[in-house]
This record gives structure tokens, C-alpha cells and sequence, in this order.
């Protein structure tokens, strides 16, 4: 694919940056300011924030993050397996078992440790 | 390499088999085993006694004599030497859950010695790779759960401090490690260690001296603060101080061990040796008429000269057990370090030597670190204090622990009959053979000044008045064992050290002579 | 084709970009990140020269995946611990905890 066929896109990405700057300078320049308290406010309807912007994240969430990404990254192991499946053979057969073994008791682990358990 | 064939293969990692194996069925026997009173410790006997029979693997599926092959693809040799550092990993893998069964705050865990056997099998791996991959790995596998032994009490400020120091400035050294790791893979579009040498001796590598030398640089860096040399040292007595002491005795003695192993091995096949001889080839890496040894035997020099001085200087003034066998650690770093600057010897004994000088200092170094820190532990526990006017009347309050550790620190300061004697010797003449007498000179030097403050804690134990004496230390049986078993080994490696010597000499010369020099 | 060049300096300023943080950052989850960016740069001139130098070789690939695991798994434990510090001590600050000094 010949590069020049994006060329329009990437006239229309410089335009739009240009043009941006543009407007945001304009206004800044030209137009009125005049805040009170209350443009000032979170929600300009009137409702009033309750609490800080940023909550707390209970720990568990952290807990089952941390789990997914220790098993959700084995993956990546699996996959050039499974490309190569029918070359390896047997022998690929058996080294992705014993690698699947060894993720299946660390689930075993985590499971009877309770680290499963939302409550 | 040829053909590729798993039955011959597998006894290259038979330790490493085996610990996989111990490590699965700790780990069900954690998740399985009924709530009970002895559970911990069942699980602690079963990891120990474990542990200890595979150290019998290395010498069961023992390397064909006077061979360093590769395996796996390249990716690990199995030679004597991995054998010997084989050997020292595991048995100070099981003489650290025996010492930690009894500590408070992390024995009575099942997950502890779990982690335990996690980081020996990464030593294990560690000491004979032979690939950049499999040193990266290896190498994370040792650091990644040591990082959590050195957090295991949780509810503990200095323990969880430790370990977020520990961490961080681990992290931060693996990182830089890994970028000159690929800068090598990227110079020589190779990982395997042998194979990177010929790549950068070739000529698609000329013009890019500067490049090696920076990717050199970083490996370094990486390397000096695993096994905390000057100047990467300063978290050293962080970690040390702040850790569960069971898991301090352990980062001295296995990540060092391990790291050592494969930096060694780095540097002899990733860089080359000398020729050996007049007729003989040189397989140094000379890039642009520069040779890459000169660079890291000079800087190695400067590290060792830094370490053992800086070490034995800080340790002096020290008034907590544990950090002064920190900066004592820093030391001994300081001391092998000149192993591997004589690895520039231009003569096959003086390269043997050094490379055994290392495994030996290594092999002693463990036991004599385990059984400091087995009494440290004992004494903690009983008392609360760990710093070293509190040991004083030792001697009154259990004859036994005060002999065991003054034996221990007698191999720490190189005094005969204890195995820190031919440790330091045999670094000495390698540095002798290999025409660094300046820095053998500066070794002694040190030693002498270390010897100052070894003897003070023997004297402390000995001879001073303690506030109560005249309570004795009761001496749990696990303890007596370790104590009792690491200080005959220390008595017997200082008088007959020929046995373990002759053995590393003869892997030195398999390495050797499988780089072709 | 884009020349092997940049990828080696945009990864470089990464590494650059992943070192300062380090250094200077004081909160020990931004360090945690920067770390990461660092694995990161290696990682992008590992796949980098693959792609422009031995293409044909798999060893580069390979290298990178253990690269990707590792630092997942160093992620997951430095997560861990820093939680444990805050727990302690409600603050993630290294330099603040000082416990040790001596």
C-alpha cells in the first residue's frame, strides 16, 4: 500500500491540530471573562459533589487484578504452541501439559486459600 | 549442540526437576494439609529433608569428567562447577527452612518455605545458564519471591519497608540489565552466551565499540547490585537490618552464590579468555583493536578494591548484629571480586584458579554466613535484642552457640582451622597468578582491618559481664542440628579443602577448555 | 521502510524518560511505572532487532515473551508490597519510610 493514499488524512490531522490552536487562542484573547462561584462549580445545574473525586477502590478489586494478570499472561506461551502444534508434535504435546499442570495446581492454591472468595 | 534428545538432556537439570516437583507438592500440601498445631512444621521437615536429598542429584547425574556441554538448546551447561554451585544453593535452601522454623514471624507459615524452594530453583537454573534468556529468568526467579520473603511480616513497618527498598532498587537494576542484554542480542542477533562472543568478534560488530562497551556497563550494573558491590551496595543494610533474619541469611548466601556463578560465566564466554600459551588461540573480544577484557578487568578491579575497603571501613562502627554482617557481606563481595579480575591470567593454572578461588570462597562463604545467622535467629527469639553488646556472656549462657558462632566468625576473619582460610588464600594467589599483586596487597590489608572487628564480637561473647547471665539459652533440636552440621563442615573444609578445591579446578579447566582457549 | 534507528531512539527515551522517573519520583507506585517503562525500551529493541536483523530466527521472539511474564510478575509483587507499606504506614513514599537508618 502506497503511503500517498493517506496523504489526505494526514493534511486533515494538520488542519485540525491548526485549527484548534486557532480557536482555543481566539477565544482565550476575545473572549469575556467573568466567573462567579457558582459557573465555577462542579455541575453548573446546581447539584452539589458529595465526597472527594476520588473514591477508595476496595482491595479485592486489586486482589482479583493481580490474579487475572498472572494467568491471563501465560497465554502468551500458549500461543506460539498452538501455531506450531503439528511440527512439534508429541513431544510439544507433553512440555504444554506439564506447563498446564503446573498453572492448574497454582489454581488449586489460590482456590483453597479463599483467594476466589469475593467475601 | 546436534541432535536434540530429552533423555540425554534431563540430567543436565535434574536438581531443577526435582525442585519443580517439591515445589508442586508443597504447594498442595499447604492448600490441603488440616489446620493443626505442627502443620508449618510438617511442611518445613518435608521441604528440609527434600532439599537436602536433591543436593545428592548433581553428583548422582553427574557431567561426563572434564566436559562443559550445553544443553536444552544452549541454554544451560553442566559442568562441575554448576554442579558445586548446584550443591551450595540447595543445601543453603534447606538449612534455611530448618533455621526458620522457629522464627515467630515466618516459620509458622507453610507458603515460607514454598517461596524458599522457589528462589533455590532459580539459584539453580542461575548457576549453570548459558543463554541471555535463561540468565534473565533465572535471575528474576531468584529476585521476584526473595522481593516477598524480605515483605513476609506484613504487619511489621521495618520488614515491609525492607522489602519495598529491596524491590525497587532490585527492579530498577534487573531493568537496566535487561537493556544491555538487548543490546547484545541486538549487535550479534544472538542469545547464547558462546555464540555472542563469535558474533561480536565478527565483522558486523567493528565500528560499534562504544555500543558494547555501554551494553557491558549495564550488565555490570545489574550484576554489581545483585551481589552488592561498591558503589551499588546502599541497600544492602536496609534489606539486611529490616528483613526476617531467616530470609537475610538466605539473600547472602543464594542470590550472591547464584549471581557470581553465572556473572562468571557471563564474562568467560561472553568475552573470552586470554591464550594460554604462546601456540594457543586467544578467544578475548577484540573490537576496533580494543580487547573488551582490559575494560571490565579494570573496572571489576576498582570495584573490588571499593567494596572490600568501603565494606570493612562502615562495619567497624557498627552496633547492630545484622547490619554489620551487612556491610561485612559488602566485603566478602569485595574479596571475590578479585577472582574474577584475575580472570585475565595468561596461564591455564592461574585461570583455573581463579574460577575455582570463586567457587570455593562461594561453598565456604555459604555455610559460614548460615551459621552466624542460625545463632543471630536463636538468640533473637529467645531475647528480643539483636545488637551485639547484648551477646555479651554468651559463652556462660550456652557454651555451644557462642563455639559455633565463634567458628563462624573465625571463617569470616580467614583464620586457620576455619574454612575462610583457604577461601581468602586461594582468591589471593589467583590474584598472584594473574599479575594483580597491588590488589592481593589491598586484600590483606583489609582482612587485616576486618580481623579487628570479628574478634571484638569473639571477645564480646567471651570475656565481657552480660545484665543475665545466668539464664541459659534453651537450644531447640532443629538449631542444634544446623549449628552442629555447618560448623563441622566449616572445620572440615578449612583443614582438608582439597577434596571440593579439585573439583572446582577440574570444572574451571572443562570451561576452558570448551571455550577452545 | 522506517529505519532501524528510530526505534532505537524512541526506546532509548523511553529508557531515559523510565530512569528519571525513577530517580526522581518520590511515590513508590510512579517508580513501580517507571521501572515498567524501562522493561519496556529493552523489550522494544529486543523485538526491534529481530524484526530488521534475523527476522528468519525465533530467539528474539522468544526473549521477548519471558521478558513480557517476568515483568507481569514483578508488577503483580511490587503491587503487592506497596500495598503492605501503605497498610502500615498510609504512606507509599520510600524516603518517608525510614524506619531503618543507622
Amino acid at each position: 500500500m502506497a503511503l500517498e493514499q493517506f496523504a489526505p488524512a494526514g493534511v486533515m490531522i494538520i488542519i485540525a491540530t491548526i485549527l484548534a490552536f486557532i480557536i482555543l487562542v481566539i477565544s482565550r484573547i476575545f473572549g469575556p471573562h467573568r466567573p462567579t462561584f457558582r459557573k465555577n462549580a462542579p455541575y453548573e445545574s446546581g447539584m452539589k459533589p458529595i465526597g472527594p473525586a476520588q473514591r477508595r477502590v476496595p482491595v479485592r478489586f486489586y486482589l482479583v487484578a493481580v490474579l487475572f494478570i498472572i494467568f491471563d499472561v501465560e497465554v502468551i506461551f500458549f500461543l506460539p504452541w498452538a501455531v506450531a502444534m503439528r511440527d512439534l508434535g508429541v513431544y510439544g504435546l507433553i512440555v504444554m501439559g506439564v506447563f498446564t499442570l503446573m498453572l492448574i495446581v497454582g489454581f488449586i492454591y489460590e482456590w483453597k486459600k479463599g483467594a476466589l472468595e469475593w467475601e | 549442540m546436534g541432535e536434540f534428545n530429552v533423555w540425554t538432556s534431563l540430567p543436565a537439570v535434574a536438581p531443577e526437576i526435582g525442585l519443580t516437583i517439591l515445589a508442586a507438592v508443597v504447594l498442595l500440601l499447604d492448600a490441603y494439609l488440616p489446620k493443626e498445631k505442627n502443620r508449618a512444621r510438617n511442611i518445613a521437615f518435608v521441604s528440609a529433608v527434600s532439599m537436602a536429598v536433591l543436593a545428592l542429584t548433581p553428583f548422582i547425574w553427574a557431567p561426563a569428567p572434564n566436559t562443559s556441554e550445553l544443553f536444552w538448546g544452549g541454554m544451560v551447561r553442566h559442568d562441575a562447577l554448576g554442579q558445586l554451585f548446584d550443591v551450595m544453593i540447595l543445601l543453603a535452601g534447606a538449612i534455611t527452612v530448618m533455621i526458620a522454623v522457629d522464627d515467630s514471624g515466618v516459620g509458622r507459615r507453610g507458603e515460607f518455605h514454598l517461596i524458599v524452594i522457589i528462589v533455590t530453583l532459580g539459584g539453580c537454573i542461575l548457576s549453570s545458564s548459558a543463554d541471555l534468556v535463561m540468565i534473565f529468568v533465572a535471575l528474576e526467579t531468584v529476585s521476584i519471591p526473595l522481593y516477598v520473603l524480605a515483605a513476609f511480616r506484613r504487619e511489621d513497618n521495618k520488614s515491609s519497608e525492607s522489602g519495598l527498598k529491596y524491590f525497587l532498587f532490585g527492579s530498577f537494576a534487573s531493568a537496566i540489565l535487561l537493556y544491555g542484554f538487548s543490546f547484545l542480542y541486538g549487535l550479534t542477533g544472538s542469545t547464547q552466551l558462546t555464540a555472542i562472543a563469535a558474533g561480536l568478534n565478527s565483522e558486523i560488530v567493528s565500528g560499534n565499540l562504544v555500543a558494547v562497551l555501554a551494553a557491558l556497563l549495564m550488565v555490570i550494573v545489574g550484576f554489581g547490585f545483585k551481589i552488592s558491590a561498591v558503589p551499588f551496595h546502599f541497600w544492602t543494610p536496609d534489606v539486611y537490618e529490616g528483613a526476617p533474619t531467616p530470609v537475610t541469611a538466605f539473600v547472602s548466601v543464594a542470590s550472591k552464590a547464584g549471581s557470581f556463578a553465572v556473572f562468571m560465566r557471563f564474562l568467560i564466554e561472553a568475552f573470552g579468555l586470554p591464550a594460554v600459551s604462546a601456540d594457543a588461540t586467544s578467544t578475548l573480544v577484540v573490537i576496533d583493536g580494543q580487547t573488551i577484557q582490559t575494560f571490565w578487568v579494570n573496572l571489576l578491579t576498582v570495584f573490588s578494591i571499593l567494596s572490600m575497603t568501603v565494606g570493612n571501613v562502615l562495619a567497624l562502627r557498627q552496633k547492630n548484629f545484622k547490619r554489620l554482617l551487612a556491610y561485612s557481606s559488602i566485603a566478602q563481595a569485595g574479596y571475590t571480586l578479585m577472582g574474577l579480575a584475575a580472570l585475565q591470567a595468561q596461564s591455564a593454572i592461574g585461570q583455573d584458579i581463579a574460577m575455582a578461588s570463586i567457587t570455593f570462597y562461594m561453598f565456604m562463604y555459604t555455610f559460614t554466613n548460615l551459621v552466624i545467622f542460625a545463632g543471630i535467629i536463636l538468640f533473637v527469639e529467645a531475647t528480643g535484642r539483636e545488637n551485639i553488646a547484648d551477646f555479651a556472656g554468651l559463652q556462660r549462657r550456652s557454651p555451644w552457640l557462642a563455639l559455633a558462632m565463634t567458628i563462624g566468625l573465625l571463617s569470616l576473619a580467614g583464620i586457620p582451622p576455619a574454612a575462610g582460610f583457604f577461601g581468602k588464600l586461594f582468591l589471593f594467589q589467583a590474584a598472584v597468578e594473574a599479575n594483580l599483586v597491588g590488589l592481593a596487597m589491598i586484600g590483606v590489608l583489609n582482612a587485616i582491618v576486618a580481623l579487628y572487628y570479628y574478634l571484638i564480637i569473639i571477645k564480646i561473647m567471651y570475656v565481657d559481664q552480660g545484665i543475665d547471665e545466668d539464664k541459659p539459652l534453651a537450644m531447640p533440636r532443629s538449631y542444634a542440628w544446623v549449628l552442629g552440621i555447618t560448623s563441622v563442615v566449616i572445620i572440615i573444609l578449612g583443614v582438608i579443602p582439597t577434596p571440593i578445591f579439585d573439583l572446582a579446578q577440574q570444572g574451571a579447566a572443562a570451561v576452558r577448555l570448551a571455550m577452545g582457549s | 521502510m522506517v529505519p532501524l534507528w528510530v526505534f532505537l531512539m524512541v526506546s532509548a527515551a523511553l529508557f531515559c524518560i523510565g530512569v528519571f522517573g525513577v530517580l526522581a519520583r518520590r511515590n513508590g507506585v510512579a517508580v513501580l511505572m517507571s521501572v515498567e517503562l524501562m522493561l519496556n525500551a529493552a523489550l522494544m529493541n529486543i523485538v526491534a532487532f529481530w524484526r530488521y536483523n534475523n527476522p528468519t530466527e525465533v530467539n528474539g521472539l522468544a526473549f521477548a515473551a519471558f521478558v513480557f511474564v517476568v515483568a507481569a510478575a514483578e508488577a503483580a509483587v511490587g503491587l503487592a508490597i506497596i500495598i503492605s507499606v501503605y497498610r502500615n504506614r498510609h504512606s507509599i513514599i520510600p524516603e518517608e519510610a525510614d524506619t531503618l537508618k543507622g
